[in-house]
């Protein structure tokens, strides 16, 4: 998937990489004053006993529509909860149509996230090392046909994720695949057909869900908040592709049409039982969500206030309006922290010298680029100084070089020369989308940056139709072949290292666009998921700032946070620390 | 050898008076009751085109026209003189130097001096790219240079193709004249903005990693925009010259043995000054228009200054900068229009029916 309104950093999509899920929320939502974002030092709660219903929301009225805008976001390709790894498509599946073993739930005084239970009735049991975890299904959660959710749909419904083929863009093609027991040699119910699959177990009577573990993986409870891990309907009902066009719902709203990239129209599901759910409400009667809108458009429409902008919300802002939506709305501007962060990749195989690496650090404009590709500098992109973002446990303050490192050529010419080469000698290639305004007016930035720092820079120009990603991670590409210089984009699935570091940085990997391979952290990328649980984030803190002061593979260029515009009459306007979407759950029509 | 010449050119001269031969003098007439000046060369022999001329002269729309797109083409051959002379450059400047890249700030991501937000600055007369910081002024030179450089080169291409296509496809007649009315029938039916859309990411998957990719990238957009332009000329020709070849000097031409060659460049092509003219000069505004437009759609000069891309980027700021989207609208605009009036008035001088 990609989003039509690239990105200046090298990394085209957030969608095709976010993974859903991240920790630690924002205590600041958007009070307007001066977008200084508080790192959230805290990570995600856990609340194994919460109960359904979920705790009313101040002054919170049912009825009305609310209509969510999405900017330059085509949306989800298909329904499919298995399917779902965009941010996009999770969080809004997860909040109001599908159910997994687990969920989130904003605590409406803190802002803080917590980890509840969903369709388990707690977070699950595991055993003494991790390898097998236990969920209890409760009873009274049904269908939107009124039928009884069942531990064999559950089960069922968490075996569809071991299928890479029939769900390409899965996000169990990362973790059911990695840490369920024999899964390597299961291509998944469909593509394996007929195959006994015994790692995944279930009673119907005592209407529990077992599932044996490979590995030692005691991040089940985070990993079954996705709706990949909740129930489908048995046999050919949920066969895809066809099960993605139409599929069955769960939660307290149902889909009534959805058009790829332009609609998705949600109504109320009369079935859903308030006091089977932790966290979800069903306040407003309809959800309609329109992808791929114009930003420009949709910023008028909102900064007009009139009727119909009134119950509507969009997911992205223009930076040129942004002091204007800052003064019109106040804090019906809510800032986001998106969990994610964006990096460039200096090919470890070609561009061999830390000091070579490093001078490129020194010499990126950091905030030109930003202004340059219509961010908003300090808002929607902080400095950053780790491959963890803020809000993830364990994440060090570490500075690799003592303090922030900001544009300064001089600091990278001395760099170069350390290394042995003059200005203008070394040449760096890369490649940026064309077609877009913003992607070129960031490249130019770029390229100046580079040029002023004594680099000598080639960039090629891709359409924006293809995303960089393609190029990137194919390692057959003519183009790629070229390249000593690349960028990735990544944003954590939940906040644990596990989901960053070796994803980007494990030999192999599909992200490690740096082409980074070290044997000794790779070790460690094994041994650390084996720790003991406390000692995890530590852990994973600590491999982040030893990577970087030992070989600094890839720079990252800046902590991502998102901008969301609600209407005069949407009721709680707050967004998801967890998915870094809008608090959909949470949401209503005020009177 | 010389007498043939000699032979030949005679006709030839017939040639460029007969066809309009009786107007002439009607339009002595004409221009004597009306006009002091043409009074004293009254009954000398005057060509069709120099009796335009004078129309042309006379009409003020014209005469006006004509100075705008002199003023336009002056500025895009002399962009770089002129930039110069204002002290502006198309170089890339870090944004936030020259914007104001604290969002904390009132007048956050616009420029820290001149328009919107504060007042006229003469090191940057037309203001700064907010998104860029790069001068507007100077991407405006460049941008008239890109328009007219690429909309002459492509009008040129395409007249010289058509009236080609159109003299053969006339005078030849017969099986060369279906197939090549069936070529100029193709192309019609071909959708433009569809094939420059699909041409465009193989241009870029072609050439993208070459050196001369801006280069190449000009020269494809001025071939994509000749391809799909020179049908309407050579429509035009064809018709003229299936006429013109059946009158007598064209006979007479035949008949003394010139060779086809001669015919159709020395007997029919002065005969068709008129409405090649014309078309060219409603052509010339037609690319430059539709040079901005692909510009805008993001598949024309991505590289370099074009009033099309300045459209594109100003087109978020109409709020809050609106001269920025201005500048290059008005040079697309008065260009435009200027050309298109231009045109008009040619082909009314040109035209011997035309009374005013």
């Amino acid at each position: 998937m990609r989003r039509s309104k690239a990105l200046a950093t090298l990394a085209t999509s957030a969608v095709l990489v976010s993974l859903a899920a991240c920790g630690g929320s924002d205590g600041n939502e958007g009070e307007g004053e001066g977008g200084e974002f508080e790192d959230a030092a805290e990570t995600i709660d856990k609340d194994p006993d919460r109960q359904g219903p979920a705790p009313e929301v101040e002054g919170a009225t049912e009825g009305g529509t609310i209509t969510v805008y999405l900017p330059d976001d085509p949306g989800p390709e298909d329904l499919d909860p298995t399917n779902g790894w965009s941010v996009t498509g999770n969080s809004i599946q997860q909040a109001l149509t599908h159910r997994s073993l687990t969920q989130y739930a904003r605590d409406n005084e803190s802002g803080e996230m917590v980890l509840v239970p969903d369709l388990a009735e707690d977070l699950g049991q595991p055993n003494e090392d991790f390898t097998e975890w236990t969920f209890t299904i409760r009873e009274d959660a049904t269908w939107e046909t009124g039928a009884p959710i069942t531990a064999e749909e559950v089960a069922w419904g968490i075996e569809r994720s071991l299928d890479s083929d029939a769900f390409p863009s899965g996000p169990g093609t990362e973790y059911s695949k990695h840490f369920f027991a024999g899964a390597a040699d299961y291509a998944g119910p469909y593509t394996d057909k007929g195959k006994e699959y015994d790692a995944i177990s279930f009673d119907n009577d005592a209407r529990t869900v077992t599932i044996q573990m490979e590995t030692p993986f005691p991040d089940m409870d985070y990993w079954g908040a996705f709706m990949a891990m909740g129930p489908a309907p048995l046999g050919d009902e949920s066969q895809p592709p066809e099960y993605g066009a139409m599929p069955l719902s769960n939660g307290p709203y149902k889909v009534e049409s959805f058009r790829p990239s332009e609609e998705l129209v949600l109504v109320r599901n009369d079935e859903w039982i308030a006091e089977s759910d932790p966290a979800r409400h069903q306040y407003a009667d309809q959800w309609v969500f329109k992808f791929s809108e114009d930003s420009t458009q949709v910023d008028e429409l909102i900064l007009s206030g009139n009727d119909e902008s009134q119950t509507a919300l969009s997911t992205g802002i223009n930076s040129e309006n942004y002091t204007d939506l800052r003064s019109a709305l106040g804090d019906r501007l809510v800032q986001q922290s998106a969990q994610c962060t964006s990096f460039w990749a200096p090919d470890y195989t070609k561009i061999t010298e830390i000091e070579v690496r490093k001078a490129l650090a020194y010499a990126y404009p950091y905030e030109s680029v930003w202004q340059a590709s219509g961010e908003v500098p300090g808002v929607t992109r902080v400095p950053a100084n780790s491959v963890m973002p803020p809000g993830m446990a364990g994440k060090s303050d570490y500075q690799v070089d003592g303090e922030q490192i900001t544009t300064d050529p001089e600091k990278a010419k001395e760099l170069l020369a350390e290394a042995g080469y003059e200005p203008g000698e070394y040449e760096i290639t890369m490649v940026y989308n064309e077609g877009t305004p913003t992607t070129e007016a960031a490249q130019e930035q770029i390229e100046k940056g580079l040029t002023d720092a004594g680099f000598k820079v080639k960039g090629i120009p891709i359409p924006i139709e293809t995303s960089l990603y393609t190029i990137w991670t194919d390692p057959d590409n003519r183009i790629n072949k070229t390249l000593n210089l690349r960028g990735v984009n990544w944003c954590s699935d939940w906040p644990s290292g596990l989901t960053m570091l070796p994803s980007l940085l494990r030999t192999g990997a599909t992200y490690n666009t740096a082409f980074f391979s070290e044997e000794e952290i790779d070790a460690e990328f094994e041994a650390i998921p084996l720790l003991p649980l406390e000692e995890q984030p530590d852990a994973w803190g600590a491999l982040d700032e030893r990577i970087a002061t030992e070989y600094y593979p890839i720079i990252p260029t800046a902590f991502r946070n998102d901008l969301f515009t609600f209407g005069e009459k949407i009721g709680n306007p707050t967004g998801d620390g967890a998915l870094g979407a809008p608090n959909y759950k949470d949401l209503f029509v005020a009177e | 050898m010389p007498d043939l010449n000699s032979v030949a050119s005679g006709p030839s001269e017939v040639s460029m008076s007969d066809p309009s031969a009786g107007i002439q003098v009607a339009e002595k007439l004409h221009d004597g009751a009306t006009d002091d000046e043409t009074r004293g060369d009254e009954f000398a022999g005057r060509s069709p085109l120099r009796i335009a001329l004078t129309r042309l002269r006379r009409d003020k729309v014209a005469v006006v026209c004509f100075a705008v797109v002199m003023f336009f083409v002056f500025v895009a051959v002399f962009a770089p003189l002129l930039a110069k002379m204002f002290g502006v450059s198309l170089d890339t400047v870090s944004v936030c130097e020259v914007v104001e890249c604290n969002y904390a700030s009132p007048d956050a991501g616009l420029p820290k001096a001149g328009p919107p937000a504060h007042g006229f600055d003469p090191e940057h007369p037309f203001g700064i790219n907010p998104r860029t910081g790069s001068d507007n002024l100077a991407h405006w030179l460049y941008g008239c240079r890109t328009s007219l450089m690429i909309a002459g080169a492509a009008t040129l291409a395409a007249s010289i193709v058509g009236v080609l296509m159109g003299l053969i496809a006339g005078f030849m007649g017969g099986i060369v004249d279906k197939v090549l009315s069936f070529i100029i029938d193709f192309f019609l039916t071909i959708p433009f903005l569809l094939a420059a859309l699909a041409i465009a990411p193989i241009i870029n998957e072609r050439f993208a990693a070459s050196d001369n990719y801006p280069t190449i990238q000009k020269v494809s957009l001025i071939g994509v925009l000749a391809v799909f332009g020179w049908m309407g000329v050579a429509r035009l020709v064809r018709g003229e010259v299936l006429s013109l070849r059946e009158r007598e000097f064209v006979h007479a031409a035949r008949v003394i043995g010139m060779p086809t060659r001669r015919i159709l460049f020395r007997e029919l092509l002065p005969n068709l000054v008129a409405p090649i003219v014309v078309a060219v000069s409603l052509m010339l505004p037609a690319f430059v228009a539709l040079e901005a437009g692909l510009a805008f759609l993001g598949i024309g000069v991505t590289d370099g200054a074009s009033w099309g891309q300045t459209i594109l980027k100003a087109t978020p700021y109409w709020d809050s900068y609106p001269l920025f989207l201005i500048e290059p609208m008005v040079g697309v605009v008065l260009l435009v229009l200027s050309l298109n009036l231009l045109g008009d008035a040619i082909r009314d001088a040109l035209d011997p029916k035309t009374r005013r």
